[in-house]
């Protein structure tokens, strides 16, 4: 498909809200990551927000962990 | 026949637990054990992807969001265990506020601060890279430096033009204030015609960057460690000639 247009991608395709209300910013055991909404209600790790080297180190922080909905 | 198709159910849906918990550690990446250090004290801010500002991007981008970023700054700030800070810096570009701010930020912070180019660098990377107490960039990464411009809904008066002209004296401003790059110059790599192909302004590669002025050296993660471990020696000199 090409388009010919000035406009952004995104503001001819909008993206769905689905997908941004399933990502959400929170913080688990003192820090802050990013986590996506489970179809089995639990939450996966997306990112981790620290500069501290050694939580990226963390086995429990590693992305893709899943965290159990509180 | 009840109790065996009980327990038949109970056995899938036991099944289906165990499936899905293979599932879930698929899913985990792999990462090798790593035997725990003590707590460091330099730490790392990585500002990957598009800076995203007022406006929040599509979950498909990946986005660095300033609002994260400028407490875990504050923070570094003050935390007395934290020395030093290193900015690996791989963006595209973004919103020239909050790429502003960060700069900002990362320039007025007390504590010595160390960033590296890695990939690329491009648009208001540019003056994030620079922000720093002192900048690498690796021999493969590149920056683009180009005029900056509107998204989404433009009125096309002469004010326009002149509120664009102003924000981009803003990062051109703080480019020269922060790196070795003269101003007249700066301007003459964001206008040039014919280095870029669908733009005006000018691509520089690792060495080029250094030679233009606006990143202090080449080099990689061993270099940075070792200019903020001197940074942070000279931090401390002070203090101890006072105690003697």
């Amino acid at each position: 498909m090409i388009i010919y247009t000035p406009l952004s991608e995104v503001d001819i395709f909008p993206t769905e809200n689905e997908a941004h209300s399933k990502r959400h910013c929170v913080t688990f055991q003192g820090k802050q990551m990013y986590v996506e909404e489970q179809e089995n209600g639990s939450y996966q790790l997306l990112q981790l927000l620290s500069t501290d080297p050694n939580d990226f180190m963390d086995q429990n922080y590693v992305p893709g962990t899943s965290i159990p909905n509180k | 026949m009840d109790k065996e198709t009980e327990k038949q159910k109970k056995q899938t849906k036991q099944g289906g637990n165990n499936a899905s918990a293979i599932v879930e550690k698929i899913q985990q990446l792999g990462q090798t054990n790593v035997p725990q250090a003590p707590d460091s004290n330099i730490h790392v801010l990585s500002i990957i992807g598009q800076v995203e500002g007022h406006v929040q991007l599509p979950p498909q981008n990946k986005t660095t969001k300033y609002e994260h970023v400028l407490p875990q700054l504050i923070a570094i700030e003050q935390n007395p265990k934290i020395e030093g800070l290193i900015i690996l810096l791989n963006t595209v570009g973004g919103d020239v506020e909050a790429g502003l701010a960060l700069a900002e930020m990362i320039a007025s912070m007390s504590k010595p601060t160390v960033s590296i180019v890695l990939g690329g660098g491009h648009s208001i990377g540019v003056p994030i890279a620079t922000a720093a107490d002192y900048s690498f960039i690796v021999p493969t990464a590149t920056m683009t430096i180009h005029p900056i411009r509107l998204t989404g809904l433009v009125i096309g008066v002469p004010q326009t033009f002149e509120y664009l002209d102003k924000m981009q004296d803003r990062v051109i401003k703080f480019v020269v204030d922060h790196s070795n790059i003269k101003e007249d110059h700066f301007k003459e790599l964001m206008f040039a015609k014919g280095n870029l192909t669908r733009d005006i302004g000018t691509n520089v590669v690792g060495e080029d960057a250094v030679e233009q002025g606006l990143i202090n050296e080449v080099g990689g993660v061993k270099n940075a460690m070792e200019k903020v471990n001197e940074l942070i020696g000279d931090n401390k000199e002070p203090e101890q000639e006072v105690i003697q």
